[in-house]
């Protein structure tokens, strides 16, 4: 009938009218368009950026966050500070995307040379796929042995406001044990920063990987990382997010082999209009894995701090051990923290929990404590302190404890500022 | 004549609605130890916070000064440094606050409200060595968070612990004996008695005479219905054991 047949057709030319695109998503288009893949460009054409539709951006709709795009970045002036102070450290930096030279000889164990193209594979990914569609160089680090300094990954975006992709790859090698850092951070410009990292831990290896956000106050900070964790190896990972007006790290994890562990943490320090964003989504493929989370959220001011955590136990999965704590710690009314768990679990013999809070400071412990005549300010400091205890203190090194404290005590001392101003 | 180092007069404070303190009259002078004893509900805790200065309760009438400063206008840390302390009834645990990194932080607080230089750490540690060390406190237990997995007894000897660091001027008991022992009890009360001197007054808040067998008293009064109705010497507290809060209930009327 003719009627059946407009309507089909009308739905089918609705589905593929493309998505008006902001002045933001057409400067990514274009950027796009001068990209490897030109195929990525047509397909961002298509959808634009993920608003709140789309689940998991829900609480992270990028199409109205994202105001500006800020040109491709063009070669770095090199920064010589290194952002974080880590004694003893050993400092690769990649600043505006290029990787440079690590400075002197390499540590024993320590192999990085520079790689082309994307570090992740396809994903279904806003974020992921920009950073594919538009990475240039990448840097390799291959981790053998018990590897003894720390190493730093800093990650720069200098000069003028600048769109950087950039990625690394991290190998930890069978039985080896090393500590990453990587920050990001660079000059007080409206910067947008794509990171990806794809890191593997073969059988029985031991890393703890840190990632500290620390750009400017107008800021855009993503990171998407993917961990492959071999039979018996353990993970540790902590993201803080303490600087960008816009972040978001994502990590997708998964279990390859029995007896691997990972604990995941989180800590997100929102004041101002900040949005932080922590994702995380892990899979436990195989048995006999387990997994922690622990994932902390600070609001002040007018913030707002989001967290998603999704747990997939597969079918053959059995005996995984996984259990999510989500922890909200509002200091103001107009503050907002978000919490959201999933779990997706086809195995019947395994062990997930999840548990979400979200509180205000303690009225009985303020008052203890301001008792004792310590002032409010700093008592409420010393309460943060407290409930961000446990995140620093699973860190296996007292520069990095010492490095992520003072990026605490520099945030609880900016909000003391500002109530004082 | 003696110089009051605590005076409340006409002192009415509420709950939300509800008042609790209903005319409160009472002067403890310098290095005077007071007890107040009434029974539950009758508002001795409520009496306590608000003179620490807890918010939730508010003062509508009267005035307090401790030493003759006025302490209402005051927030609960400014009144610590101006001398005031309380031991709570029911000390905080607070996970994550190393109890060393709470003492050392509450006297460098005191001092620098004061204008005084930090104190040094060999001079902190040997000041918490002495005062623990009368208190029979392990220094185990000041490794721990503060007042975390702490026995009724430890929070109460720590509590001690604190006031005879901070050296306060006015000391305010809050029912220091519930949940002790006859040992601990002995322990606290010693501690206690060690910081009597004729510049720091206390008021003592129980509601069994027992604790004044220990601790004893100048003075002790008799709270009902959130007022003051009897004072008398330590020989009143003997006889509200014999005769009961009942007896006195007419005075409140």
């Amino acid at each position: 009938m003719p009627v059946s047949t407009k309507t089909l057709r009308e739905g089918k030319v609705s589905i593929h009218t493309p998505t008006r695109l902001g002045p933001a998503e057409e400067a990514l288009a274009a950027q796009l368009d001068g990209g490897a893949n030109p195929q990525a460009a047509a397909r961002f054409r298509d959808v634009g950026l993920p608003t709140r539709r789309v689940e998991a951006y829900h609480y992270t709709d990028l199409k109205s966050l994202i105001r500006a795009v800020p040109d491709l970045a063009s070669p770095a002036i090199t920064a010589s500070q290194s952002a974080v102070n880590l004694p003893g450290s050993y400092r690769l930096m990649i600043a505006n995307g290029r990787v440079s030279e690590g400075a002197g000889v390499a540590p024993a164990g320590v192999i990085f040379r520079k790689v082309d193209g994307p570090v992740l594979g396809e994903r279904d990914d806003a974020i992921v796929r920009l950073n594919a569609a538009l990475a240039r160089e990448a840097l390799r680090l291959d981790l053998d042995g018990s590897v003894d300094p720390l190493i730093h990954i800093d990650h720069r975006i200098e000069g003028d406001a600048a769109h950087v992709v950039d990625g690394a790859v991290i190998n930890v090698a069978d039985n080896a044990s090393a500590i990453v850092v990587e920050t990001f951070s660079g000059s007080n410009k409206a910067h947008m920063g794509n990171h990806a990292a794809y890191v593997s831990l073969g059988r029985n290896a031991r890393l703890t990987h840190v990632q500290i956000d620390l750009g400017g106050a107008e800021a855009t900070h993503f990171a998407s990382t993917e961990y492959d964790i071999a039979e018996g190896a353990h993970l540790r990972t902590l993201v803080v997010h303490a600087g960008s007006a816009l972040a978001r790290s994502q990590a997708f994890a998964r279990f390859a082999g029995p007896g691997a562990h990972a604990d995941f943490g989180g800590l997100n320090l929102a004041s101002g209009n900040q949005h932080l964003d922590m994702t995380l989504s892990i899979e436990h493929a195989v048995p006999g894995t387990t997994s922690e989370e622990r994932i902390k959220q600070v609001a002040r001011d007018g913030a707002r701090s989001v967290f998603q955590g999704k747990i997939v136990v597969a079918r053959d999965a059995q005996k995984t051990d996984a259990r999510m704590m989500s922890q909200g710690l509002m200091l103001s009314e107009r503050a907002e923290i978000f919490s959201k768990p999933e779990l997706e679990i086809f195995a019947d013999d395994v062990q997930c929990g999840h548990g979400s809070t979200c509180g205000e400071i303690d009225d009985e412990s303020l008052f203890y404590l301001m008792s004792r005549g310590i002032p409010r300010g700093e008592a409420e400091g010393m309460l943060v302190r407290a409930f961000l205890a446990e995140l620093v203190d699973g860190i296996d090194n007292e520069y990095l404890q010492q490095a992520i404290n003072d990026i605490i005590d520099r945030w609880l001392g900016a909000g003391a500022a500002s109530v004082a101003a | 004549m003696t110089t009051p180092m605590l005076e409340i007069r006409g002192l009415r404070a509420r709950v939300e609605d509800k008042e609790i303190l209903k005319g409160v009259d009472l002067i403890v002078p310098k290095g005077e130890v007071h007890a107040v004893m009434g029974r539950n509900g009758s508002g001795k805790s409520t009496l306590s916070y608000v003179l620490a200065g807890r918010d939730g309760y508010e003062v509508t009438e009267g005035e307090v000064l401790l030493d003759g400063v006025n302490l209402l206008e005051m927030e609960p840390d400014e009144r610590a440094a101006a001398g005031l302390f309380l031991a709570f009834q029911y000390p905080i645990e607070i996970p994550g606050v190393a109890t060393m990194t709470f003492l050392k932080a509450a006297m460098n607080a005191q001092r620098k409200a004061r204008g005084e230089a930090e104190i040094q750490t060999p001079d902190f540690m040997r000041e918490i060595r002495e005062a623990a060390g009368l208190l029979k406190i392990e220094t185990d237990m000041l490794k721990r968070a503060l007042n975390v997995g702490f026995s009724g007894g430890e929070k109460k000897r720590a509590e001690v612990l604190q006031m005879a660091l901070l050296k306060p001027k006015m000391c305010i008991l809050d029912e220091t004996d519930s949940g002790l022992d006859i040992d601990a009890l002995k322990i606290v009360s010693e501690g206690v008695n060690a910081l009597r001197g004729p510049e720091r007054s206390m008021l003592v808040i129980t509601h069994y005479q027992r604790l004044l067998n220990h601790i004893v008293p100048d003075i002790v009064h008799v709270f009902s219905e959130g007022r003051v109705v009897e004072s008398g010497d330590k020989s009143l507290a003997l006889e509200l054991e014999s005769k009961g809060y009942a007896g006195f209930d007419e005075n409140a009327a």
